[in-house]
């Protein structure tokens, strides 16, 4: 019984896999971190009192979100790097710009309301001390709506690591992609396609018990 | 020391102040009263910048606060504003409440401001709370924080906005003796209050506001006593 569940797809299949999760996650932080980046000035854009900032970052936010992430990765593998400028890149930035730019827009709404959330006194309190807007954002605003933001990246964490899936298309050896490749030669789907759904839920199961707490503790 | 002339503020078609004018002088207590509604907090806001300026002019100091060239942050600096709501900030502590304006705006070093801040609050009464964050306050103990914060600055007027009216009123006796102290000491204040005691006892003159005027001015004790606007003497007998 051991003996035949150590020679199973359930076991043989996790060193490739294994060599996928590692691309799911580097994908997966690496993008959200340049998403944070870019939705924190996006999302601050869309508050901004410059109509034109504003507009760029509303656009940006719409059309990002209105559009499927398989077609936007689609668009920045073939269309926008082979067929416009000519260059080739390779899948993998290609998924880490598309996590970059489709999480961008999300958390830059995220952003949005937690600072919008914060309650307007408070920016009056600082500007009325002498705070210069920028410092009142720093010191004041941004801190009190960090706070607010941990939940919900917490679950474009969630989000965006599923995503990563559909890299396979363009064939960056994520976790589904090493799983279609191993059952593709073994035909042992449905062992393999239960590991790959246990590794995903080994992560996303204790992200979400740790924000629930976080939640709990944080009162918001 | 505070000269506002025919100042105009709307809120797109809604014109809330419709010419006031009015002068504070050095170490004056002026208290603002009149029914909700009436204009008394956009006028304060006005005289810090809070709110921009339709039109006419403000002056501080010989400094016309809404003229482009004034430096907004510079004048907001010396203007402490104590809000209804207290507005502290909640993430940080009582003392880091009053240290952040002298550290980032006058550029303060970190302990000279601490310093300042422990003197303050051992004079609103709070040495013990230095180091408890807003949350833990009472609300009486809040607003005194908040007188605090706006001292460290050590700003040339104080305005107060309803500095007591979100408290119990158990708790309304702490916070009016701190800013009797003040008055004491000589601070030039503009108080929007329905603390009619206050009014009576520290003010040194009563502004009634209605509908976006001034509609009369005078020594508190005229001003209870023998108002003669009839919207005034309507005001007083509803709330008295
Ligand atoms: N930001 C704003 N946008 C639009 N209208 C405003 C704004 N702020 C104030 N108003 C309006 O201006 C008028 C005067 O408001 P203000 O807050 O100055 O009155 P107040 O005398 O302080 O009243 P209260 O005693 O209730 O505090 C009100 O009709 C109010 O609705
Ligand atoms: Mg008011």
């Amino acid at each position: 019984m051991l003996e035949a569940l150590m020679d199973s797809a359930y076991i043989k299949s996790l060193p490739f896999l294994y060599e996928g999760l590692k691309l799911t996650l580097l994908i997966t932080i690496v993008g959200l971190f340049l998403g944070f980046i870019l939705g924190a000035f996006t999302g601050l854009g869309r508050l901004s009192k410059n109509g034109f900032i504003r507009g760029i970052s509303t656009i940006f936010v719409e059309v990002v979100r209105g559009t499927p992430i398989l077609v936007q990765v689609l668009f920045i593998y073939f269309g926008i790097s082979e067929d416009l400028i000519g260059v080739n890149i390779s899948g993998l930035t290609a998924a880490i710009i598309a996590i970059t730019i489709n999480a961008g827009a999300y958390i830059a709404e995220i952003v949005r309301g937690a600072v919008h959330s914060i309650d307007k006194g408070q920016y009056e309190a600082g500007r009325a001390v002498g705070l210069t807007e920028r410092q009142t954002m720093r010191y004041i605003i941004w801190p009190q709506a960090f706070k607010r933001m941990i939940p919900p990246l917490g679950n474009q964490f969630i989000i965006s690591l599923k995503d990563t899936s559909l890299f396979s298309v363009i064939a960056v050896g994520e976790l589904v992609y090493q799983g279609r490749q191993y059952y593709n030669a073994t035909f042992e789907v449905f062992e393999t396609l239960v590991m790959v759904c246990i590794i995903y839920l080994m992560i996303t199961i204790p992200t979400s018990v740790i924000l629930r707490r976080v939640e709990r503790k944080l009162d918001v | 020391m505070i000269t506002v002339k025919d100042l105009h503020k709307s809120f797109g078609d809604l014109e809330v102040l419709k010419g006031i004018n009015a002068e504070v002088k050095e170490s004056e207590v002026v208290c603002v009263i009149g029914p909700s509604g009436s204009g008394k907090s956009t006028f304060l806001r006005c005289i810090n910048l809070l709110e921009d300026i339709t039109s006419g002019e403000v002056t501080i100091d010989q400094d016309v606060i809404n003229d482009p060239k004034t430096n907004i942050n510079q004048v907001r600096s010396q203007v402490g504003m104590v809000f209804q709501h207290f507005n502290l900030f909640p993430h940080k502590t009582v003392l880091e409440n009053i240290t952040i304006g002298p550290v980032k705006v006058k550029g303060m070093k970190e302990e000279a401001a601490k310093e300042i801040a422990l003197q303050l609050l051992e004079k609103v009464g709070l040495s013990d709370k230095a180091d408890a964050y807003p949350e833990s306050l009472s609300g009486g103990q809040k607003q005194r924080a908040a007188i605090a914060r706006s001292l460290a600055m050590e700003p040339k007027v104080m305005l107060f906005d309803e500095p007591t009216s979100a408290l119990d009123p158990e708790l309304v006796g702490d916070v009016l003796e701190v800013m009797k102290d003040l008055a004491r000491e000589g601070m030039t204040m503009v108080v929007v209050t329905h603390e009619m005691g206050f009014a009576r006892e520290v003010g040194d003159r009563v502004m009634f506001m209605d509908e976006g005027v001034v509609m009369e001015e005078g020594d508190p004790q005229q001003i209870f006593e023998d108002p003669q606007n009839p919207r005034t003497q309507e005001f007083l007998s509803k709330i008295l």
